[in-house]
Formats: C-alpha cells, structure tokens, sequence
C-alpha cells in the first residue's frame, strides 16, 4: 500500500520537472520563431551529445554550482532567501586563498586549512545577516543583498593590499597556492584530457550530509518544521531565533565552500577572473531542484549543460549567446509554477484518497462516538 | 510566508535573467553565421575566430574595434571569420571551451579579444599547437604561438584628458571606469595627468562602476547611466567613460544632462547610437582593429611572430578623433601634446 | 427557493453524496445537521461551485443552474461564509471587503458607504473603517457576511459559523440571521450543534452519510431525537464522573502579568491560578480576554512580566518552550492547523513535533539522530489507541479530517505522560464522535492524575469536564464558579463584565 503511494508520488515528483522543461521549449522555440532564429538548428545543437571534454567541464560546472544551490536550498527550508551566498563565496575564497597561498601547512593540511577558513568565513559573513534578523528582525534578502555589496568591495580593497605586485599584468590576484597543496583532478571522462575537479568529493559530501542532517538529525527536523510552519515550530518548542540563527551559518559555511573546487582544481589563486554569479545561478539551480540533494544535482548538471552549450549555439547555429539565458529563465519559471500546481494538486489528491479509503473500509463511520 | 519567499525567489530568479537580457539589446553574434561552412578544399581562404569578450559584437567599443579589423581582413584578405561572445558569470571553462570549439569548428587563427581570456589561452595554446593566437590587453599567456597585442591606453587618455581640460567650462570633469582593473586605471592615470598637465587645479570625479570579479560594468548601460547623471548634478561637464558597453549609459546622460562625453576605444561619435553622437567630445581610439588585422595579415604572409606588440601613440595604436569637429579649436594643442609624448619629451605615467 | 434534486457526488472510491434531496424556502434559515464526514461539506461545495455533482440537479427559483465555479455561484446569488475566516489581518474591514470584487463599487467612497449601508440595515455594526486585527471572532464572522452581502447574494450558506462563538456572539448572530431573512434573504446553516438548530432554523435536514436522511420540523423534535437521527447512536455527554481532585499543586500561577509590548493596558494582570493533579480546571470567557496569552505565558512562548509559574516545585517562568514541555507539560493549541501540525508532513513526524528531545524519538551517538522507526511504531500505537482514521501513518496530516487531526494531537501529548495539559478548545470544529472520544481521553487521564488547564469557548465542554471554572476577562480572572451550579447566563455574564460582583463570584479571585 505504501509503495504504491510511494511510486506515484514519485512519479508526480518527475511529472514536474518534465512539464516544466517541455514548457520551456515551447517558449523558447517560440522566441527563436518569433527572432527569425533557426528553431530546428537550435534544439539540434542544444540536443547534440556533448563531446568527451565538455561533459567534464559540465560535470565541473555543476560540482560548483551543487554547493552554491545546496548553501542557498539550506535557507530555503527554513524558509531563509539567502541571497547573499554571492557574497559569501566571494569574500570565503579571498579569504582561503589568502591564507592557502601562505603555504603555512604542507600540502593536504594547507588544502584542509583553507577549507576550514573558507567555512568560517562564508558562515560569519552570514552571520551578520542572521544576527541583525534575530536581534532587530532585519529581512534576510535585505541583508544580504547589502552584505554582498560590502563583500565585492571589502575584497576589491583587501585584494588590491594583498594582490601580488600586478605589474603589467591585468589580473590581479593573491599568491597562488603551492603545488603540494593543488587537489588533482581525476581523469574519469575518457576520451577528455579535461580533468573533473578533485573537489568534486566535497561536493558529494555536502550534499549527503546536507541530506543526513536535515532527514535523520533532531537539529534537522527542527529547520524543517520551522520552515513547514514557524507557528507550529514555535509551539513544539522549536527556538526558532536560534534556529534562524544557526541555519544562516551553516548556510553561510556551505557557501564558504562554493569556490574552492576553483580555488584548488583550476584557478589557485583568488584574482579578478574568479567566477562571479555563482550564488545567483544557486537561487535558481536550488529552486529548480526542489531543494532536494538529488534534484539540485540534476539541476545543477541541467544548468552547467545549458552554460555549456551556448559556444555551440554561436558558433554551429549563429544565435546570440543570451539565448541560453533565456531558456534558463524560463525554464526556472516554468518550473516553479509546475511545482506549485503539482503541489497543490497532491494535496488535494491525498485528501481526497485518505477520505475515499477511509469512507471504503469503515463499515461505519461512527466508531469513534463509542470510545 | 513560505509563499512570500517562494515569491520573492521566483522574482529575483526572474529579475536576474532580465538583468542578464538587459544587458544584450545588440545582437552580438548572428551576423555571421555564414562563416560557419568551412570553405571548400582548394583555395581554402584563412579561419579566424574571434572570441570576445563581455558584450560581444555590437557593444559599440572595445569588442566592435576588434570586429572591425576581422572584417577589414575579410574584406581585404579573403579571410573566413567566425564570432563567439562570453557572458556575464561563465565558468572558466566556458572560454577554454569557446576558443576550443572554434578550433574544432576550423578556425585555427584565435583572437582572443580581453585579457579575462589569459588563462583559457594560455592553456589552449599549450595543446594546441599549430593554432596561432592573438590575446588582447594581456601578456599573462605566453608562449611560441601567441602574439600579445597591448596598447598604450595612458598615452591616448592623456591626450583626450587634455581636450577634456581645455574645453571644460565649470573647472570640473570626470573618469567612468567599466570595472576597477589594472587595465581601466591605466586609462584613468593617463586621463588625468592630461588633464592636470593642462590645469593642475582641476577638478576630476573618479567612479567604477563594478569590482572584480564581477565584469557586468563593462555591459551594463543602467549602471554607466546613473554613475555620469550622478557626474554632471555635482557639476561636471565633461565625462570620460573606460566602460565598454556601459559608455552607453554615459553617453545618454550626457545628453539628457546637455553636457559633453568622451568615448572610447571605437571612434564612438561614428559607432553610437545615432541619437546621441553629438555629445561626444572626441574619442579615446584603441586601435584593437589595426591589432588584429596586423596579426591576421602577418599569419597570411608568414611573418608571424610571439610575443608582445605594443601599440602605442608612435605605432598609431592609440590616438584621439577628431569626427563631429569638437575639438578643432584645440586640434594645434593636442596634436602639439601628441609629438611631445612620441618624442618622449612627456612620459606619460601608467599606474 | 432552492432545490437540490437527486445530487450525487463520487470520488474515486468512495460515494461522498448520494441522491441528495434539499428544498430550502425563500426567506428561512434551514439547517442542515450531520456528523462530520456525513457529506455537508461535498454538498456545501457543490451548492457553492466548487465541486460539480456527477448526478442531479440544482435549481434557484426554478431555474436549472450549472455552477461551474464559486464566481457562477456568487453571480447566482449564492455566497459562502467559510469556518475559517479569510481575511487580511492588517487591512481595513473596507480593503477586506472589496478585495476581489473591487468591479463592484471600486474601492473607495462608494464602496465605503454601501458597506456603511449593508451594516446599517442588518444591524452587523460594522466600522469600513476598522482594521480586523483589532476585531473579535464575532465581528470577524460579521464582515465575512458583510462580503457575502456586498457581493449580492440573496442565499448565504454559514459552516459551522458559531463554533468559534461565545453565548452572547451566538444570540447577536442569530438574530442578525433572522433580520436577514426577514428581508428575504435564505440562509443555510450548517452545524451538529442541535440546541442552537433548534433555537434559529426553520426547518433542519439530516444529512447521515451522504445522504439526506430526513427534514423535520424544530417544533416538533428534541434534541435528542435529532441526535438520534444524526449519528444513529446515543449522543454523548461531556458531563465529568466522580472528583479526583487531591491537594497537591502541579501548576502553580502566582501573580502573572503581561505586559503589552504596545503599551496600553496588560495583557494579562495579576493571574492567580492553582491546578492540583487529578484536577481540571476550565477558563471560560470571550475570546480575546488573555486565553491566547495566558497559555503562551505557560508554556514559554512568551515570558512573563511579573510573577512565576510554578510546574510543581520548579518555577519555570524563565524557561525556554522546550524546557518546558520536557518538564512534562503536554500543549493541545487552540488552532492545530496553525500551531499543532505540519500540514504537509507525515503523520509520525506529527508525532515526534512537541517532543523533538524525547528520548523514545532519539537515537545514534549523542542521541542526536531522530529515530524515525521509533516515532512510527509510536504512531501506528496512536492510530491504534487514539482511533485516528487515516489508511497509513505515512499520509500527511493535512489530509486527515479536524477530528482526526484532533485526536493524533490528543494521542502525540498523552502518550508522553504529561503532568499538565494545556488544552485549548480541545474539540473546537471536529465531530461529535471525535469530540467525546477526546473527552473520554482528558477524563482517563484526569483519573491518573493529570493537571489540565481547560480552555474552551464551548460552554457545555467547559461545564462537563471542569472541575472548577475560572471566568478570565480583560486579562484578570473575574470569577470562581463550580460547573455543577452554574447557568450559561451566569458564566455569560461574567464573560462579558455585565455582573462583576456576581454573588457566586469568589472576592479572592476577583481582580484588582
């Protein structure tokens, strides 16, 4: 009887995602129509498996993008918009980068020290917004937003003092990290000399402690009960400006962590080509996936994919580069509406199953007047 | 309130792809596409690609001065091209993938327009060997089969901070840099000491519009807008912009606000929309086309060769327009200021 | 005049209406009565336009109607004034009125001065101007009819519209309902609380599941005969057997005040309260006099101003919620949907909600893990014990009827053992069956010993199970009475302040 449950329930769960995504070809190809744009080119090249080196920089793109998406789907479940994770990554990955270039520990222990330091630095930086909305109920998304803005220049400033002399050089950037303390990447596409990032492991971990903590742990159970319902949360004891508290830094340590598969599989160094817009890509890649370890690593491939695929759309189907930006903002939208449809069908459908079995099996419904 | 931050997600989900299709009302690529078809075998023309920057084919400046001279070659070489833009926010891997694309597509002569693309070339040229590289605005990638082309933006800036303050009228001018790089203050250093060298006692507002590494000041009009609006209320009247698309920004202000600008890289009183080259000044030209043409024209005949090619004031790599006729009253002191930096008697400061 | 013919309504599965036969005369107010889960609420939804019958017709004045949605209802002249309330607290009564029929009279003079109109003429007294944060259930329940009118229905459906009502709201409505039909109005009234369908319908339908058992005349039928009809069973009482009251305190209130954190007068003010094990006490009183705070002082939601709380020796004023209810005090909040349950959760991790830190629900090193096979097999013994009708305990607990909800609470904090329970209208909007099987538990454990603080806007509740009834008004208590003795117009006076020196009121707990 359960699994029955469980099978359509999983199957209602996919019915959204796939809605979504064909609603978002639809619109896109109507776009593409609509510009004088090749519509069949388009989704031909879109569509085209992706050569052994791409599906490595995909899968490396995605790792990133994973953390970004889980640090920003913590909030979520609380019911926390965490935009400021931008900000978090950013000022996180200076910070690592700055004491890692050090070299003050040999290699692996240097690459643990700059985790450490990244994790503690995204988490005070959230901290700030988690303090003021705990202590002067300050709005998160306006915190943050403001937090993001001091961190870009708090870190242009801190840059420019630390940044190795740039000469002529148009990059700034801090003092590269050892080649002891450089996680190697693993060949695991054949066929591609791109290597996946090592860091992809942290990935991995993330997500299943991200999973562990919030289904099996008290702590856990606590966040999503306040984020199912705060007046109920309230109730049950739940504390929850702790809660808010502890959430936003731990959703802040997470973001901490988004740059160092940069940090120490490709970039070495903090400058000014580090990758921006990565904890904007998370908002979207975590609300696509439903804040579910599994569905964000879906999402997260989806969205590295589409990035990926907007060289090709230029060069073999001559359409401009934003058309992947499109796509990617309409299949957000459409997935969010598909998702609350959905959801609000399932209750529905529960409801009414729970009343049809019940009215099925009672012989009478009168049991409960004789307790 | 789990629906208002669902709402608020969706919103801001929503409003950062606007923001990131407001920034594209060019087309920046579809022009052409016909390159695409590699030529047939026999009198096989050569392949260029070109992988810009930020902003693309049409942002009016720094990507159309490099646009300009693969059409110069195209028209005069006979060469194939074919472009490909970066956008805002793309992993590293993304620029690696364009130029390596490109190479798959064909075209085994890269320009890799902006120095964001040093790294990709730098490790694209490592595996690539018999592909032939031109990086622009950067020499961190190095090696047997890339030309660096670099300008001597102070030298150009120098002479149109010196139009500027020669024909201000309130004593006060201003510097709009894209993003706050090496490369944009070198544009600031050289603007003001032109500037100073004609009035020591000017004033000079200095703003950029965003920090590494968020790029999106160098395409983002909004922002410019505001940044020159925000110049010419504290009552200066004429604004330099090192702001790439954003200039359009500037441009517009300057002709809301009646007041002069200065543009850059392109001669922009030619390339701008139609509606406001009449506020522009004169303009910054970083010739990126003679750049790219020089190293298209030097692979054609055999003479390539590595390394870094400065284009300076001397190389006519940098110069300032004189399109519109503002600056014909003061043509004499400008080009008198020009001679005296190719004769070296002015150094002009780099950073 | 309104006729239903032959209404049929399947689900898969199940039928939820079977050949339905309702005829409601223009100008009366016909009740219809039935358990919870007799069909009411199908019916309701089809005469609305929210559900469409699969079978049967509907006629308004003779004439066939399809009622597609709530908007071809409302356009019919058919309105609906739901159980719960929806409306905006921090908007106007006028911004709540017109939101989604701003076409009608726009949304400023006009609209203002016909609902001045509408309230004047049926007597609801009604400010436009007033924000419903500041208004009671009463008036709340007043501006959803005022939506209704405003909206121009001729024929107003009411679900369960006084179970959120004290004595006197009871009476203001009714009579509010029959200056409407004098004016030719038709209202349907749904309830299963019989004395007060007795007291204002015209004539009563019985509805028993599904299906219309029977129209009777109010005259000519008791109370006891309708419940017959209704349930087919002998309808339970809430009357309270022999005292099991001892001398020794659980819960101790000394002097407990509450200040209003936006100035103006105390929300709570000098509360005095002793409960002894075995004891139960009730507070009676209009809602809004302190109940709220009074119970979120107890269980640590807030902390009070002044005095302590004693849970027997420990003084817990300065404790955290969940210190608190580890201490052994068990919650049954007033509005579950808002603070007893996660809607959309399963049912075991209902269970665990409240008792987080209970060692039964905790595993792994440090005892950190939530065990969730524990909290299952704990649920299944409640669905068991607690009869609470679900087909698995992994469906959530928003799709379990209010009665089930109710009992699954009722279980979730009997289970742990508590020494007090804080009940708050334990049986407020569920069924009669769920409501004595829910009395039945709070006297069970009342005879074992437990302290419980009753709170409950249903007199007859408070009279059968209190052991002592406190009447709580303005924040202070204002009264003593023993339930064995007291009317309902003694209790309602003391409710509403009419009698402060009531002669039956005890000087000691009167206010200062």
């Amino acid at each position: 009887m359960s699994t029955r449950f469980d099978a359509r329930r999983i199957l209602r769960a996919i019915a959204a995602p796939v809605l979504a995504v064909v609603v978002a070809v639809v619109v896109t190809s109507l776009i593409l129509a609509a510009a004088n744009d090749p519509v069949g080119q388009v989704w031909s090249v879109i569509l085209s498996p992706p050569k052994p080196r791409v599906v490595a920089a995909i899968i490396n793109a995605a790792t990133v993008y994973y953390l970004s998406a889980v640090a920003v789907a913590i909030g979520f479940k609380m019911n926390l918009f965490n935009i400021g994770v931008d900000g978090q990554y950013r000022i996180a990955a200076f910070f690592a980068a700055l004491v890692a270039g050090q070299g003050w520990l040999p290699g692996p222990l240097n690459v643990l020290l700059g985790l450490a330091v990244a994790v503690l630095t995204g988490g005070i930086w959230a901290a700030v917004a988690g303090i003021l909305k705990v202590w002067r109920g300050v709005s998160e998304v306006i915190s943050t937003i403001m937090l993001n803005a001091i961190a870009t220049f708090l870190v242009a400033l801190l840059l420019r003092k630390a940044a190795l002399e740039p000469g002529g050089s148009n990059i700034v950037q801090t003092k590269p990290i050892p080649e002891s303390s450089r996680v190697p990447g693993f060949p695991l596409i054949p066929g591609s000399s791109r290597e996946i990032y090592g860091l992809v492991i942290l990935a991995i971990l993330v997500g299943i402690a991200y999973w562990f903590v919030l289904n099996k742990t008290r702590f856990g159970f606590d966040l999503r009960a306040t984020g199912a319902s705060e007046t109920a949360a309230v109730a049950s004891g739940v504390n929850v400006g702790r809660m808010v508290a502890v959430s936003m830094i731990i959703s802040g340590g997470v973001a901490g962590l988004v740059g160092m598969p940069l940090l120490f599989g490709q970039d070495y160094s903090y400058g000014s080509t580090f990758q921006p817009g990565l904890g904007f890509a998370g908002i979207a890649i975590a609300l696509l996936g439903r804040n579910h370890p599994v569905g964000i690593a879906f999402a997260a491939l989806l969205w590295s994919f589409l990035d990926q695929q907007s060289n090709a759309l230029q060069i073999q189907a001559g359409v401009s580069d934003k058309l992947v930006l499109v796509i990617q903002g309409v299949i957000v939208l459409s997935v969010v509406i598909a998702y609350e449809i959905v959801r609000r069908a399932n209750v529905r459908l529960e409801q009414r199953r729970v009343a049809a079995r019940l009215a099925a099996e009672a012989g009478t419904p009168l049991q409960g007047a004789r307790a | 309130m789990r629906h208002a931050t669902q709402v608020a997600a969706i919103v801001a989900a929503a409003a950062l792809g606007l923001a990131a299709c407001g920034s594209s009302d060019t087309p920046s690529s579809g022009g052409t596409a016909d390159g695409t078809q590699p030529a047939a075998a026999g009198d096989k023309p050569l392949m260029v690609g070109m992988a810009y920057d930020v902003g693309g084919r049409g942002d009016q400046s720094f990507n159309d001065a490099a646009a300009k001279g693969l059409d110069k070659a195209k028209a005069e070489l006979g060469v194939k091209g074919q472009d490909a833009a970066a956008t805002n926010g793309e992993p590293e891997s993304a620029r690696e993938e364009r130029l390596q694309q490109l190479i798959d597509a064909g075209y085994d002569n890269i320009v890799a327009v902006g120095f964001a693309y040093a790294p990709a070339v730098k490790k694209v040229a490592a595996a690539e060997k018999d592909v032939k590289f031109a990086l622009v605005d950067s020499t961190d990638a190095q090696g047997p089969n890339i030309e660096n082309i670099t300008f001597a933006e102070n030298e150009g800036s120098f002479l149109v901070g010196a139009a500027a303050a020669l024909k201000t009228k309130t004593n006060h001018i201003g510097f709009i840099g894209g993003v706050e790089t090496p490369l944009i203050k070198k544009f600031e250093v050289g603007y003001i000491a032109g500037a100073k060298k004609v009035d020591p006692d000017l004033k000079i507002d200095v703003k950029y519009l965003t920090q590494p590494p968020d790029f999106s000041g160098f395409s983002s009009v909004d922002k410019g807008k505001a940044a020159a609006e925000g110049m010419y209320q504290q009552g200066a009247d004429i604004v330099y912009h090192a702001a790439g698309g954003s200039g359009g920004g500037v441009f517009q202000a300057a002709k809301a606000a009646g007041k002069w600008a200065i543009g850059v890289d392109s001669d922009q009183a030619l390339t701008a929309d139609a509606a406001v080259r009449d506020v522009i000044l004169t303009s910054m030209i970083k010739r990126v086309d003679i750049g790219v043409f020089d190293f298209i024209s030097s692979v054609k005949d055999g003479t390539f060769t590595p390394g870094e090619k400065v284009f300076d004031l001397k190389a006519g790599g940098v110069d300032f327009s004189t399109t519109g006729g503002h600056v014909d009253d003061i043509k004499g002191k400008l080009d008198d200021f020009k001679q005296q930096i190719i004769s070296g008697e002015i150094k002009v400061p780099s950073a | 005049m309104v006729e239903l013919h032959g209404i049929t309504k399947r689900f898969p599965g199940v039928v939820a209406n079977k050949d339905i036969e309702l005829t409601v005369d223009k100008g009366t107010i016909h009740a219809i009565v039935g358990e919870n889960g007799a069909g009411k609420s199908t019916l309701m939804k089809i005469l609305y336009g929210v559900q469409q019958p699969d079978e049967g017709t509907i006629m308004v004045d003779g004439n066939e109607l399809r009622l597609r949605t709530p908007s071809d209802a409302i356009a019919a002249g058919i309105g609906m004034v739901f159980q719960h309330f929806q409306l905006a607290d921090n908007f106007t009564v006028l911004e709540n009125v017109v939101l989604g029929a701003e076409g009608l009279h726009g949304i400023g003079d006009s609209a203002r001065d016909t609902i001045r109109e509408l309230s004047d003429g049926y007597g609801l007294g009604i400010d436009p101007e007033a924000l419903v944060a500041d208004l009671g259930v009463g008036a709340r329940q007043r501006i959803e009819i005022l939506k209704v009118l405003y909206r121009g229905a001729r024929i107003i459906i009411l679900d369960e519209p006084t179970a959120v009502l004290v004595p006197q709201e009871v009476s203001e409505l009714f009579d509010n309902l029959r200056g409407l039909t004098a004016e030719g109005f038709t209202v349907i009234f749904i309830s299963h609380k019989l004395d007060e369908v007795l007291q204002v319908a015209d004539a009563i339908t019985v509805i028993r599941r599904g299906t219309t058992v029977a129209e009777v005349d109010p005259k000519r039928v008791t109370a006891r005969q309708l419940a017959e009809l209704m349930v087919g069973t002998e309808l339970p009482s809430a009357h309270t057997e022999q005292s099991t009251v001892t001398d020794t305190p659980v819960l101790t209130i000394e002097a407990t005040s509450l200040d209003n954190p936006f100035g103006g007068p105390r929300l709570l003010d000098g509360i005095d309260l002793t409960i002894h094990t075995g004891e139960i006490v009730g507070i009676a009183g209009v809602e809004g006099n302190g109940q709220a705070e009074l119970v979120e002082v107890i269980m640590g939601m807030r902390e009070p101003s002044a005095g302590r709380i004693l849970l027997g020796e420990l003084d817990t004023s300065t404790w955290q919620t969940r210190e608190i209810r580890e201490a052994g005090i068990g919650y049954i909040p007033e509005d579950r949907h808002r603070h007893g349950l996660l809607l959309e959760s399963p049912l075991w991790e209902n269970v665990v909600l409240g008792h987080q830190t209970e060692p039964t629900y905790r595993t792994g090193p440090g005892r950190w893990l939530i065990n969730s096979s524990a909290a299952k097999k704990e649920t299944q013994q409640i669905v068991v014990q607690y009869d609470v009708r679900t087909p698995s305990i992994d469906v959530t607990s928003g799709s379990l009827s209010g009665g089930n909800q109710q009992k699954l609470i009722i279980g979730r904090e009997m289970r742990r053992n508590p020494r007090v329970l804080v009940a708050a209208h334990p049986t407020r909007g569920v069924d009669v069956g769920a409501q004595a099987a829910i009395w039945g538990h709070i006297r069970d454990a009342r005879r074992n010993g437990l302290g419980v603080l009753l709170i409950s806007a249903d007199l007859d509740e408070l009279v059968g199970l209190s052991d002592t009834i406190r009447v709580i008004l303005r924040g202070r208590i204002v009264g003593q009475f023993n339930p064995d003795t007291v009317t309902r117009e003694e209790l309602g006076a003391a409710m509403t302040g009419a009698v402060a020196d009531d002669a039956r009121a005890d000087p000691k707990e009167q206010g200062h």
